[in-house]
């Protein structure tokens, strides 16, 4: 099925995107110590961390879920090597620009870059447009790529088809659509409509900056954009990722494949549709965007996870709950994945509620429920899907027995960190501090914690970095 | 070279920003808001009353003009009445027009009201008052008086006052429609969370306040965040066209 | 520390230990690959029973929060202070008048009553900044965005005398974490 030049092409995605997490992983760890006062780096060495940091993150494991659904298409559909080429050179070339920005250029505007900070700060002049001219290559190699295999999906079934709509008939259906299919063609949508916003985004921003102060934009506007852009993709990354634990799961643990069903096809189309308009719960504490949009905003974070989510959870549980289980790290790491993922879309659900908006937004409760479902959720899926495709590439079995104090260390390493989070959070401290003022100084002995917690994380992906690229490397000897 | 020509452009687009959100919004407009107006005595149709009897029967928008005015005093005015015609046709508001010079008497106040037809209409009130500074000072308004031209240099200034009493909104120069009704609003207790500041560089707002409804109305802005799902579409369209009838795997 | 914040935390977590029990039952009940197959019986009425209950869940979660947005605060009366909030990297400036772009911020202290009604006319002059309220003892209590070209209106009641302390909760740049002020309520 996948040709070697597939292999190659995913293990080298496998092993910059590795080595790009312990790197970013590190940093948030430098981070969390400077924030607990244990050790002293500058404001702008501090911010242009987190602005890294945030990016290497999101980029990373957007393209991990991207690699992921691209090698497993191959199952059903032919997807072209060429795009997947083209958007690896992109992603390198955007990300090497990216690091360029912060740590030389010392640009720090977070990774929301929100408007008109990437025009006011105090960073080198060619900062702003490199980045914005980074962003343009890391969004046309991601564009080109999801069209590309939304193109191929298409070939092969009929929209109807692949939104599954079929399905929500009564009776059997023909034509059975995969569920993997179904993900990934809502996933892939989504993905293609927040990457224009991202375009129109950027020609806003190079507008002005070119117009000479004849154009100037709306702060609320483009702060819309900006977040139909970032949390879209964030949320769609997410997405790709299950796409594959839907592939994987049952076929790892032994089981039969998912079959598609109505409340699936269902739950899936609702997040097509909600998804698009979640990201207004970024807007709720600017009082300025209509109250109508603040209520959709409400609806739509419930009705885009929920029904997704339960849905995957149950299909989950029902293929583990007394069932005969084949278990190995793959299907353990997608197993605690959906717990994390679960968790952290409650702390979503109690933070995209908007009296508790009111005081919970920008606290440390915002990283802490998206480290939830990323640390331990989505990143989980991704690793899952690293570790079956590399014993796939290495020839060896599935078996790993370190399985339990890999996951056992893991587990610990994820909770203990963001934990320190949540209760930081709900006590109202501030995110995105360098260091804290001096009524949290109680407070900031959780962040030092929080950044131990999350060296015994980091320890466990080293370990796993060092037996997945071994048996990447493999792909290269064999041939 | 290269350098110098990026700097150059971003201190100009810096400067621009800062530029553009000074002019346009007029922040005398928030000075004595939620303060209460000074319960002056008001004279019309003959009889001295207050004007604590007045704004309790209702909100009350008072316009501060004088007849001998050469400038802005009559297109405000006819501005003001055109715009209540159309803004408050069920007729809950009334209109205070008081003369700030100490000069006008009853007999020109309603010679003014007949010049605009409004001597019969009971939601216009044409009023003097002895108590002039006392009023002027307590909304925040300053009219000079230039000897040279014999006029008040001063602005147009509508104040609307609610049932208690207190200033809720002023209006400073010659305003648009929406404007004046944002005025009415909150002359009748409505709360609005916010609002934006004029902004002329400005092309894609996202949201224009409409005063009338009680909500923004989407601007330019918004289409521009349709555009990314409508496009996605069209992109969803162009590439399900190339749909092969046999599967090709 | 107050109920609130603990009442959300407390929450969270039980929700948390809810999860994981009903995973960790999972994966404990499942059986050796070389077993008999067992498996959930009748999962798809179980399914649809969750499914429905959840959906319930959310819908009262909704419409119960909603009236509770900061929206509605103490719009029907009529505020006994107005405070006007002027946002700018690294500073807030407060005043009763009006604040210009093109003026120094008054350095008179604000002092707001206690038991009433206040108003807070938030803008920025630069970037994004957050105006957010914390009492006496670090808790957040109230907060709305400092948006350039906007004013956004908080209406807020303290009940308990005291100095209050805003911090900026935008990320507005290298010094965000020193950008702060106080007013005092008597």
């Amino acid at each position: 099925m996948a040709t070697l030049q597939l292999k190659k092409l995913t293990s080298v995605w496998i092993i910059t995107i590795l080595v790009l997490f312990v790197l970013a992983i590190v940093f948030g760890i430098l981070m969390r110590f400077n924030q607990g006062n244990a050790i002293h780096l500058s404001p702008v060495g501090f911010y242009s961390m987190m602005t890294i940091h945030g990016l290497t993150m999101i980029g990373i494991w957007f393209v991990a879920g991207m690699a992921a659904v691209n090698f497993l298409l191959q199952r059903y559909i032919k997807v072209s090597a060429g795009i997947n080429v083209f958007a690896l050179v992109l992603t390198v070339i955007g990300v090497v620009m990216l690091w360029l920005v912060t740590f030389v250029g010392e640009f720090h505007t977070g990774w929301t870059f929100l408007y008109p900070l990437p025009f006011r700060g105090a960073w080198k002049e060619w900062a702003t447009p490199l980045f914005l001219l980074a962003l343009g290559v890391l969004g046309i190699g991601w564009f080109v790529w999801s069209a590309g295999m939304l193109f191929q999906i298409f070939r092969k079934y009929r929209p109807a088809q692949a939104f599954a709509w079929q399905h929500l008939r009564k009776g059997s259906p023909e034509i059975e659509t995969p569920p993997f299919i179904l993900i990934s063609t809502v996933t892939l949508i989504g993905i293609i409509t927040c990457l224009v916003a991202a375009v129109l985004l950027l020609v806003l921003y190079f507008a002005e900056y070119f117009s000479s102060g004849s154009f100037v934009n709306d702060a609320l506007l483009m702060k819309n954009l900006t977040f139909f852009f970032g949390h879209t993709l964030a949320n769609e990354m997410l997405y790709l990722g299950l796409a594959s634990l839907y592939e994987l799961f049952p076929e790892v643990s032994g089981r039969p494949k998912f079959k598609m069903t109505w409340y699936v096809a269902l739950a899936w189309n609702c997040t097509m549709v909600f998804i698009l308009t979640a990201f207004f719960h970024h807007m709720y504490m600017d009082f300025v965007q209509p109250f109508a949009f603040q209520v959709i905003g409400q609806m739509a974070s419930y009705f885009a996870s929920v029904p997704a989510a339960a849905v995957t959870a149950f299909s989950v549980l029902a293929v583990v709950i007394k069932n005969p289980i084949r278990w190995s790290l793959t299907n353990t790491l997608f197993f605690v994945g959906v717990t994390g993922w679960l968790i952290g879309g409650v702390g979503a659900v109690i933070d995209a509620t908007i009296s508790n908006n009111f005081v919970l937004h920008n606290t440390l409760w915002v990283p802490a429920h998206f480290h939830t479902y990323n640390a331990i959720g989505n990143v989980l899926f991704s690793l899952a899907f690293f570790n079956w495709a590399a014993n796939e590439f290495g020839g060896k079995g599935h078996t790993d027995k370190f399985t339990r104090l890999k996951m056992t260390l893991l587990i610990i390493g994820g909770s203990g960190f963001v934990i320190m989070f949540y209760i930081g959070g709900a006590y109202s401290v501030p995110r995105r501090f360098n260091v804290y003022p001096q009524e949290f100084s109680s407070l900031s002995i959780l962040a030092s914690a929080g950044a131990l917690f999350a060296c015994l994380y980091l320890a466990v992906i080293v370990w796993f970095l060092v037996n997945t690229v071994n048996k990447c490397l493999k792909v290269f000897s064999a041939a | 070279m290269f350098k110098s020509i990026f700097c150059g452009l971003s201190i100009f687009c810096l400067g621009a920003v800062a530029r553009a959100q000074g002019p346009g919004y007029v922040f005398s407009e928030e000075d004595k808001i939620y303060q209460k107006v000074a319960d002056v005595n008001i004279a019309y149709d003959g009889e001295v009353r207050s004007l604590s009897g007045l704004y309790s029967q209702g909100p009350v928008v008072i316009a501060l003009i004088y007849t001998r005015c050469s400038g802005v005093c009559n297109p405000f005015l006819l501005q003001v009445k055109e715009n209540m015609l159309v803004a408050d046709s069920d007729e809950r508001s009334r209109v205070l027009v008081v003369s700030f010079d100490p000069r006008d008497g009853s007999g020109e106040m309603r010679r003014l009201a007949i010049r605009y037809g409004l001597d019969n209409d009971g939601g216009w009130i044409f009023a003097t008052t002895p108590q002039i500074s006392e009023l002027i000072n307590s909304v925040g308004f300053n009219p000079v008086w230039d000897s040279v031209r014999a006029q008040f240099d001063h602005e147009a200034l509508l104040v609307g006052i609610n049932d208690e009493g207190f200033i809720t909104r002023k209006l400073t120069g010659l305003r648009d429609f929406n404007a004046f009704t944002s005025l009415l609003r909150s002359i009748r207790n409505e709360f609005i969370l916010s609002y934006p500041l004029p902004n002329e560089n400005m092309v894609f707002s996202c949201f224009s306040y409409n005063p009338e409804t009680g909500k923004n109305q989407p601007g330019t802005g918004l289409l521009l965040l349709l555009l990314p799902a409508l496009l996605s579409l069209v992109v969803v369209f162009v590439l399900s066209r190339r749909h092969d009838r046999k599967p090709r795997f | 520390m107050d109920d609130k914040h603990t009442f959300t935390l407390v929450l969270f977590f039980l929700l948390t230990v809810g999860i994981v029990a009903v995973f960790l039952y999972a994966y404990l009940s499942s059986l050796p690959s070389s077993s008999a197959k067992g498996g959930l019986t009748n999962p798809k009425k179980k399914r649809f029973l969750l499914f429905f209950i959840l959906m319930e869940a959310v819908i009262i979660l909704f419409t119960l929060t909603l009236p509770r947005s900061p929206y509605f605060f103490f719009a029907n009366s009529t505020p006994s202070k107005v405070v006007f909030v002027a946002a700018r990297q690294f500073s807030f400036a407060m005043s009763y008048q009006t604040i210009a772009p093109d003026t120094q911020a008054p350095a008179k202290a604000i002092e707001l009553p206690r038991g009433k009604p206040v108003e807070f006319r938030v803008t920025s002059f630069d970037v994004n900044h957050g105006f957010a309220i914390y009492d006496m003892s670090g808790n957040l209590i109230a907060q709305t965005q400092a948006m350039p070209g906007y004013i956004n209106r908080l209406r807020w009641v303290f009940d308990s005398p005291g100095e209050y302390n805003i911090l900026c909760l935008e990320y507005c740049g290298m010094a965000h974490a020193f950008m702060r002020t106080s007013f005092n309520v008597k």
